[in-house]
């Protein structure tokens, strides 16, 4: 380690103060003054003997010097470091605002969507409501298409209407047939008919030169039945009989008979 | 002259003031001393601007336990004077113009770059050993061989420079003090 005097001797501290020393050379210097208060002394003394001679010779500067270093060109460059903190408070408004924005559009995605859900589940409602209302329709039209065959059917002038009437085993039933010669059409309407078992029926019966012939099981939940035609028949008759009709008619069962 | 510390302090805190304070504080000084190494005015003016600039952007590097805020300042004006004369004799030499090499002492009035106070009472070697180290921005070995003396005898003249210019402003203010004194 060098010590006090060498350092003076060698005019070390004067090249330490005019800036002629290397990095590590300075840090020695400075490592070495942090130690010797002495020595501190003495940088202290040639500092001012060197500042006061820097102080002796002052030449005035051009002021512009100055105006441009604070407000000119070179200002602004202050203006940069000075606005640096202004800056950095203008870049966090705009990241406020664009975090703003964002969320916004978050919000506002999210509320898209939710709508969006919304509207699907609306137009699957709605899709199911109008293929009700379709298949209702058709079955509307049907019926209509039904009603109006049955109603061209009966309203004509070659049917003739037939009531038929319950006797003592049945005296409630009534049921109306609608007989077209000309087509060869029987039609029923068994409505009128009193509910029976599960294990009964009402059939038909063609009464042709004495012989019963048979025209068919009468479903009662239905308005109007096509009734299967016989020719030459001169009565018809409905009587009850076994679930799924029978082959011949059980004449003790007869409710109700017409003359054609 | 005692550091202003709150003065230094404020400038590292990028207040402007501050820093138009410390140019008044300053800007002669340093200005002589650009001048002197540079001999360019113009060439000095855009150093002394580019000095402050510096200070104020590096200001939080300066560190008052190791040495006055002039000195610092001072390291910066020499190495940006030093620094626009290498870059301005190799543009030259680039450009091939060698008949700007020494134009910048044609531009300076002389007597502006004279040296002035307690330096002028010294002998003229120490004088001039002075001179070269501190206003011509030249370091130990080249000023020695610029003066055509040992290095360990030119490392004397400083010093003894040195002391003398202390000897002399210890006088001048026994002086001062002496007249004040009186005048009371």
């Amino acid at each position: 380690m060098i010590d006090r005097n060498t350092i003076k001797d060698k005019g070390i501290i004067e090249q330490y103060l005019l800036g002629e020393l290397s990095d590590d050379q300075c840090k020695a210097v400075e490592n070495i003054l942090k130690e010797d208060a002495e020595l501190q002394k003495y940088v202290n003394e040639i500092e001012s003997d060197f500042e006061k001679l820097a102080f002796d010779n002052t030449i005035i500067p051009p002021s512009h010097i100055k105006t441009a270093l604070i407000t000119g060109s070179a200002g602004n460059n202050i203006d940069q470091n000075l606005n640096l903190n202004s800056k950095n408070n203008l870049k966090t408004v705009y990241l406020a605002i664009a975090a703003s924005l964002a969320a916004l559009f978050m919000i506002s995605t999210g509320w898209l969507y939710l709508q969006w859900q919304d509207s699907k589940i609306t137009l699957k409602i709605v899709q199911n409501q109008t293929t009700n209302l379709q298949d209702r329709i058709t079955v509307l039209e049907k019926n209509i298409k039904e009603t109006n065959d049955w109603y061209q059917a009966i309203n004509n002038a070659y049917v003739k209407q037939l009531q038929l009437k319950g006797n003592q085993i049945s005296p409630n039933s009534k049921a109306i047939t609608y007989v077209n010669h000309k087509d060869k059409t029987i039609i029923l309407n068994p409505q009128g008919l009193e509910k029976l078992g599960a294990d009964q029926t009402y059939q038909m019966w063609a009464d042709v030169e004495g012989k019963m012939i048979d025209m068919g099981v009468i479903p009662t939940d239905r308005k109007m039945i096509l009734m299967k035609y016989i020719d030459n028949t001169e009565s018809i008759n409905i009587t009850i009989e076994p679930a799924g009709g029978n082959d011949h008619p059980t004449v003790e069962r007869l409710i109700s008979n017409v003359i054609l | 002259m005692q550091d202003n510390l709150e003065l230094i302090r404020q400038v590292q805190q990028h207040d402007s003031k501050a820093l138009s304070k410390i140019y008044d504080l300053y800007s002669g000084a340093l200005y002589g001393v650009i001048l002197r190494i540079c001999k360019n005015e113009e060439m000095a003016k855009d150093v002394l601007q580019e000095t402050f600039l510096k200070i104020w952007q590096k200001a939080n590097q300066y560190d008052p336990k190791k040495g006055k805020f002039f000195t610092w300042s001072y390291r910066i004006a020499k190495n940006l004077t030093l620094n626009a004369l290498r870059n301005s004799s190799k543009l030259i030499q680039d450009q091939d113009l060698s008949v700007y090499s020494n134009k910048e002492s044609q531009e300076i009035k002389p007597d502006i770059l004279q040296l002035n106070g307690s330096l002028k009472k010294l002998e003229i070697h120490h004088q001039k050993a002075l001179e070269l180290v501190y206003f011509n921005g030249l370091t130990h070995r080249e000023a020695h061989e610029e003066m055509g003396v040992p290095l360990g005898t030119f490392k004397s003249y400083i010093k003894q420079a040195l002391k003398k210019l202390r000897e002399t402003y210890q006088k001048e203010l026994l002086m001062l003090w002496v007249l004040i004194e009186h005048m009371i």
